[in-house]
Order: structure tokens, then C-alpha cells, then sequence
């Protein structure tokens, strides 16, 4: 019996804690965004870190995302190209391939690739700066930190990964018109015609909702997460862990909710 | 430059002036900053100035203490005295009605410390009005008598 009480004590602490966390993420991000769209939020500190934020996240990176995107575009379009020919179906082969890149995987690999790069980074630096604290050592200063150290990494973070995404959906259409088309220009008519099947007003917003949502959540909870560390430097690597895996499955559920309310 | 003798002296004091700028062991830099990006973000948050105008406020202190060799320098690459001196001018430039230095010998371990802070005391004279220091009561011979 004792073991029992034991068993859902430990499970039911656990889940309050969990829950607690999500609370804390919802309501950072909810701040955040309201923050963000407030103009007389924005400083020259704010601003600075907004775009140091952006120089880190996408523009170090553009060269090498962007040739390894275009290489995973490249070989993705000529299999659906190839596969869609033998089975008789090579008229679908653009649209299917721009479905599979630019409105699913591109996004999602984007907000991956910056969740892994920039998501622990940032939780590992927040989860510092509580330890060592450095946060109430700049609130002492009168800085507030919320609109100094941690808003502009959300904002930076979301434009950086709708610009990622929107470089490399660019670059996807390029390579998918070169693979069906060929080099020429004739056929632009023809391929201007089905991205705008494929591209509707309704998919366009949902795909841009989403990729702001991945921005969102590869900046929010990592904040949030290294916030809620324990003042132990021990537990760093521990914050880190337990954001990285909150984000992961952040993002799926994005992917999930997009793929569910597109199809179903 | 007065001195205060305890913690219960300090709380006093501290209770009495919520606004004093404090400089302590306690309230690190920011450790991914330079100093002198730590000195000027104050002013550039505070007071909404450019960076550039900023960081030219923060060389003039550094300059006017003497330790603008440390200005690049990041938290762990400081010695004792370059943080100290880091965490005194992130104080003295938003001009605060009141400074308190609490336990110098916590942040200048390896030194005879109150010639030091005298010094830049003098140095920094016209960036500060009402300056304290709390120390421990062992070590009240160092500072001259209230």
C-alpha cells in the first residue's frame, strides 16, 4: 500500500510540475507576442539583441541550411518526379512534390534545424543566467529582462525562421521547375498555373501560421525552460534535456494539428 | 565614502534607500557580454541611446577609471579587480542617487582593497553622489572611524 501511495505522489508531482511548466510556456509566449506587436516595447538595447538574434540564427547558417536544403529539395522532386512518371502520373509530379516540400517538410526541417542550433543555445544560456544570477543582477540595474534578454530572442527567432523557410521554399520552387520543365522559360505560364492550385489563399495562411508557431515554440520554450531551472549548475544540462524533448514534441504537434486540419 | 558594519546595518540601510545601486558578489556581469557591452547597455536600455553612443560613454568611464585595457574582455578573462571595476562603472553610469559596495573583500579577494576602492572612488568622484560600503565588523580598522 505504501508503495502505492509512494508510486502516485511520485507520478502525480511529476505531472503537476508538467503541467505547471506548459502553463509557465503559454503564458511567456502569449506575453511575448503581445510584447512584440507593441512598438513602445522596442529600444535600442531590444532591437540590438533582436538583431543579433537574427545574425545567429539565420543568417550564420544561410549558406550551409540553404545547399543542404536545395540538395534534400533536389533528390525529393527527382523521386516523386521519377516514381509519379512510371506510374503513369506525371502530370500530379509538381504538385505533389511542392506539397510534400514547401508546405510540409521545409518548414519542419527549418524549425528543427534552429530548435537544435538556436533552441540550445538559448535554454542553455537562460538556464546560466538564472544559475549565475545574471537576471537579477540586470533587474537591480533597472533592466527589465523580459523585454531585453528574452522577447527580442522570440521575435529574432520567429523572423529568422520564417526567412529560413521562405528562402528555402524559394529555392524548392526553382529546382522543382528545372526538374519538370527543364532549362526554359516557355513553360512559366504552366507552372504558375498549378502553384496556384496548390498555393491557395486558405494553405498559404495556414503554412505561414505554422511556420510562425514553429518560431514561436523554438524560441518560448527553451526561455521558459531555462527560467524554470533550478539554481544548481549541475541542472543545466538537465534543462536543457528536458526542453529540447518539450520542443520536439511542440513542434510534431504543430506538424500533426497543420497536417490534421489541411487533410481532414 | 561611509561604511556600515553588518547585515542588520545593511538591511537597515537598505530598506531606508530601495533605490541604491548595489555592487556585490552576488549581482555577477552578464558573462557573454564585454565589459564595456555591459557598461552600455544600461544607457542604451535605460535611456534609449544608440549603441555606439553608448559604448563611447562606457570607454570614457573605463578611461577615467584607468582600466580601458579590460574594455573587450569577457567575465571569465577578468581578474578580481577588472570585474570589480566592471560591476562599479555598470553601477556609476545611470548617475544613482546612491551606491553601496557590499563586502568589497568578497570581490577583492586578493588585495589590500580599500586604498583600491578609495582610489577609484576619487577617480569616478563626479559620476557619484552619496557612496557606502558595507563590511564586516573585523574590519573596521581599515576604514576611518565613524
Amino acid at each position: 500500500m505504501q508503495f502505492l501511495t509512494n508510486f502516485l505522489t511520485r507520478r502525480g508531482a511529476a505531472l503537476l510540475a508538467t503541467w505547471r511548466i506548459w502553463q509557465a510556456t503559454l503564458r511567456f509566449a502569449a506575453e511575448a507576442l503581445s510584447a512584440s506587436i507593441t512598438p513602445s516595447t522596442y529600444n535600442s538595447a531590444t532591437r540590438a539583441v533582436v538583431m543579433k538574434q537574427i545574425y545567429f540564427t539565420a543568417w550564420q547558417i544561410l549558406p550551409g541550411f540553404t545547399a543542404f536544403a536545395a540538395l534534400l529539395s533536389f533528390v525529393l522532386i527527382q523521386i516523386v518526379v521519377s516514381t509519379a512518371a512510371r506510374f503513369g502520373l506525371g502530370d500530379y509530379a509538381l504538385e505533389v512534390s511542392m506539397r510534400l516540400l514547401v508546405l510540409e517538410l521545409l518548414p519542419l526541417i527549418t524549425a528543427l534545424f534552429v530548435a537544435l542550433r538556436s533552441g540550445s543555445a538559448i535554454n542553455t544560456e537562460v538556464a546560466l543566467m538564472r544559475i549565475h544570477n545574471e537576471i537579477d543582477a540586470l533587474e537591480s540595474a533597472g533592466v527589465d529582462t523580459f523585454r531585453l534578454e528574452f522577447m527580442p530572442r522570440v521575435v529574432g527567432g520567429m523572423i529568422s525562421v520564417v526567412a529560413l523557410t521562405a528562402v528555402t521554399s524559394a529555392l524548392a520552387l526553382v529546382l522543382a521547375y528545372l526538374a519538370v520543365y527543364g532549362f526554359q522559360l516557355w513553360s512559366v505560364p504552366d507552372f504558375n498555373r498549378v502553384m496556384g492550385k496548390v498555393f491557395g489563399n486558405a494553405v498559404l495562411i495556414g503554412t505561414a501560421l505554422k511556420t510562425l508557431a514553429f518560431g514561436l515554440a523554438v524560441t518560448a520554450i527553451p526561455v521558459t525552460e531555462g527560467l524554470a531551472a533550478p539554481r544548481k549548475l549541475f541542472m543545466a544540462p538537465v534543462s536543457v534535456l528536458r526542453g529540447m524533448v518539450r520542443l520536439f514534441f511542440a513542434l510534431m504537434l504543430i506538424e500533426v494539428a497543420s497536417l490534421a486540419f489541411k487533410y481532414m | 565614502m561611509n561604511w556600515l558594519a553588518d547585515a542588520g546595518e545593511l538591511r537597515a540601510f537598505l530598506d531606508a534607500h530601495p533605490q541604491a545601486a548595489r555592487i556585490c558578489a552576488d549581482l555577477p556581469l552578464r558573462a557573454n557580454l564585454s565589459v564595456i557591452e555591459n557598461i552600455a547597455v544600461i544607457p542604451q536600455y535605460r535611456d534609449n541611446l544608440g549603441y555606439n553612443a553608448a559604448a563611447d560613454l562606457a570607454w570614457t568611464l573605463l578611461t577615467q577609471a584607468g582600466y580601458s585595457d579590460c574594455a573587450f574582455k569577457r567575465d571569465p578573462d577578468l581578474s578580481h579587480e577588472e570585474r570589480f571595476v566592471a560591476k562599479l562603472l555598470r553601477a556609476a553610469i545611470s548617475h544613482p542617487p546612491v551606491l553601496l559596495i557590499d563586502r568589497p573583500g568578497m570581490l577583492l579577494p586578493d588585495c589590500l582593497y580599500p586604498p583600491l576602492v578609495r582610489t577609484l572612488l576619487e577617480r569616478m568622484a563626479d559620476r557619484l553622489n552619496d557612496c557606502w560600503i558595507v563590511d564586516y565588523r573585523w574590519n573596521e580598522p581599515l576604514y576611518a572611524p565613524r
